[in-house]
């Protein structure tokens, strides 16, 4: 049995295998097929102030090897999360990271300050393409995600801020030093790629929304790339994402320089996807006497 | 609620374009009549699994039974599938059909591949004391069969096609309500194409019918369990929406918006 556990500023994850923001809600569905206990950590739903209905309906749709969403931030709102699910997560002994989303940097600071102290770290989502006050606003610029950053980090006292960054932006390196700058303990990514699927019959968009973001196993080369780059270009801890789908995957991410990754889309073509994930990360580490994943961390030979 | 990786027994046409698939699982599971599975197609490409009502299950054998339309590429990959194939899936989900015991004369409406899971009602209900009568609307004739062919238990069937090639030129609403009198039901259930189940709500509605109606909706899913929020409904006159997969597929007619 290697060693899975990472450190992550000073979060300490059993393993680094984390569930990806909006593809698990708040753990509890999952946990009915499986312990969730035995992930790393899980990122919650997108968080905001007030309650969301999100999008309206289809909001999901396939292409090759990739799926796109505009479920647009549905979410019961940050009260309802601490009073409804935040105790079931921590029972579960994981690492709990609430993903939060605003409209305004005072929403943001706000939103902030309500989790301080109550989850283990802040994941800060300022990428989510499918809705207005998604935070993709502050999302693009480097100059405003250094600002949503500090304005974040401001109001966090005991809790550390990761910060989630977009991959629909002219360099993700710039805006993960820009994040560095305002403050972040850590960045994440990526969130979904901006994209789109017509119905050829109907002459329509597939997506109510017409556009969504694409993730899932396709997007993968596209978000080891960056997260190589991102590696590279900051000193803070990175959390990799992207259609992983096997634990394979995910020490490559690793390799690249990922601390620890997330796996999002996999959770629905599998719902024992991550449990598989590391125990995969065992087996292939036993199998290449490595003792520690750690070894592995930023091991790429270039 | 369990994952587990089944072995295809069969998997062959029924009717045009209509394939009827039996899934032997590794283990038992309680189904319900009305709930569903979450089945892989079965390649690498397609991430989605797809959503099909439990028609049937046997315990003995647990061997579980859907029948589906190829309509896309999924579905259309699904129908290659052999026997002996292994697919993976997710079951059971949702929380189906329920008749209480005072529910005696049930009246079952259905259209296209909504005939499956009221199906899946008149085999759970097979040595019951309940009257059922069913109205079934198809696009041709040819396609009928995908009910009678599993059919054992109606009291009552009435056909009804969209280009009159079989019984009434019509839908399955209108049969139901031509037929209302006499079948005097305690409570409808029905599923079908959503025009469909709106001119119901519209017809019980204008005949002041307080009859109990349970709807079988559909919608595109991810995770099929109640984690994503992506297969939501609106509840009617709230701001509030319901997951389709977790707090249905199965409604009230008056509770959600069609
Ligand atoms: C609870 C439930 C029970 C169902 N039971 C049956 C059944 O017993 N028999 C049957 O023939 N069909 C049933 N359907 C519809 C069936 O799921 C779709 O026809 C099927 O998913 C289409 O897949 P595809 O690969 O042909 O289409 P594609 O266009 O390739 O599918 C792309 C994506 O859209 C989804 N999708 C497309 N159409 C629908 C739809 N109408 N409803 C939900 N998702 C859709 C697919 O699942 C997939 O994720 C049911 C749907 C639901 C929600
Ligand atoms: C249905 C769905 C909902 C999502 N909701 C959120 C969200 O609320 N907040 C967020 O930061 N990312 C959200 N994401 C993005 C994922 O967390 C992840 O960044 C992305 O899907 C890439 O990883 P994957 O390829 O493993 O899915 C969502 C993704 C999906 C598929
Ligand atoms: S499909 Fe994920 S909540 Fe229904």
């Amino acid at each position: 049995m290697a060693d899975l556990k990472v450190d992550l500023c000073g979060v300490r994850l059993k393993n680094p295998v984390i569930a990806a923001s909006g593809t698990f809600g708040f753990g509890k569905e999952f946990d009915e097929i499986y312990d969730i206990g035995v992930l790393g950590g899980v990122s919650t739903k997108g968080l905001t102030l007030e309650p969301r209905l999100g999008n309206p309906t289809p909001r999901i749709a396939e292409g090759r090897g990739v799926i796109l969403n505009a479920v647009g931030l549905q979410n019961p709102g940050v009260e309802a999360f601490l009073r409804d699910d935040l105790a079931f997560l921590k029972s579960k002994n994981i690492a709990v990271i609430a993903n939060v989303a605003g409209k305004t940097l005072e929403d943001y600071a706000r939103i902030c300050e309500r989790l301080d102290g109550k989850v283990d770290m802040i994941e800060l989502n300022i990428s989510c393409p499918n809705v207005k006050c998604g935070g993709m606003a502050f999302g693009i610029r480097p100059e405003s995600v250094e600002e949503v950053t500090r304005a974040a980090k401001a109001s966090l006292r005991r809790t550390p801020l990761m910060v989630k960054l977009s991959p629909n932006v002219e360099s993700i390196a710039v805006n993960a030093l820009a994040a560095e700058r305002g403050g972040a303990d850590a960045v994440s990514l990526i969130n979904t790629l901006t994209g789109m699927a017509v119905d050829l019959e109907r002459r329509r968009p597939l997506l109510a929304n017409v556009t969504g973001g694409v993730s899932g196993a396709g997007i993968k080369p596209i978000a080891l790339r960056m997260v190589w780059e991102v590696c590279r270009a900051v000193s803070v801890p990175v959390v990799g994402m992207g259609g992983i789908a096997c634990a394979e995957d995910a020490l490559e991410f690793i390799l690249a320089g990922a601390a620890a990754v997330q796996v999002g889309t996999a959770n629905f073509t599998d719902t024992l996807a991550m449990p598989k994930i590391v125990s995969g990360m065992n087996e292939w580490l036993d199998g290449h006497g490595i003792r520690d994943v750690n070894e592995l961390r930023a091991a790429l030979i270039v | 609620m369990k994952e587990l990786l089944a072995e295809v027994l069969h998997n062959e046409q029924i009717a045009p374009g209509i394939f009827a698939i039996s899934l032997k699982l590794p283990e038992d599971v309680r189904v319900g009549c009305g709930q569903f599975l979450n089945l892989s197609v079965g390649d690498g490409g397609h991430l989605l699994r797809r959503p099909f009502a439990i028609m049937g299950y046997d315990k003995g054998s647990r061997v579980a039974v859907c029948c589906y339309q190829v309509k896309g590429e999924g579905t259309h990959i699904l129908s290659r599938a052999k026997a002996g194939d292994a697919l993976s899936c997710v079951l059971p989900l949702g929380n189906g059909f329920s008749l209480r015991e005072e529910d005696k004369r049930v009246a079952l409406v259905g259209g296209g591949v909504g005939v499956f899971p009221l199906l899946s009602v008149l085999r759970a209900f097979h040595e019951s004391d309940k009257h059922f009568r069913s109205y079934m609307g198809f696009r041709s004739g040819e396609y009928a069969d995908m009910f009678e062919r599993y059919d054992r238990r109606s009291d009552y069937y009435a056909c009804a096609t969209d280009d009159g090639s079989l019984g009434a030129k019509g839908n399955a609403v209108q049969l139901f309500f031509g037929d209302f009198e006499s079948a005097k039901p305690d409570v409808i259930l029905s599923c079908g194409p959503t025009p469909m189940l709106r001119a119901l709500k519209a017809g019980l509605a204008e005949r002041g019918v307080h009859v109990p109606c349970y709807v079988s909706l559909e919608e595109r899913m991810g995770c099929g369990i109640g984690a994503c929020l992506v297969c939501v409904c609106k509840k009617s006159g709230r701001e509030e929406n319901v997951r389709v997969c977790k707090d249905g597929p199965v409604f009230e007619i008056g509770e959600v918006e069609l």
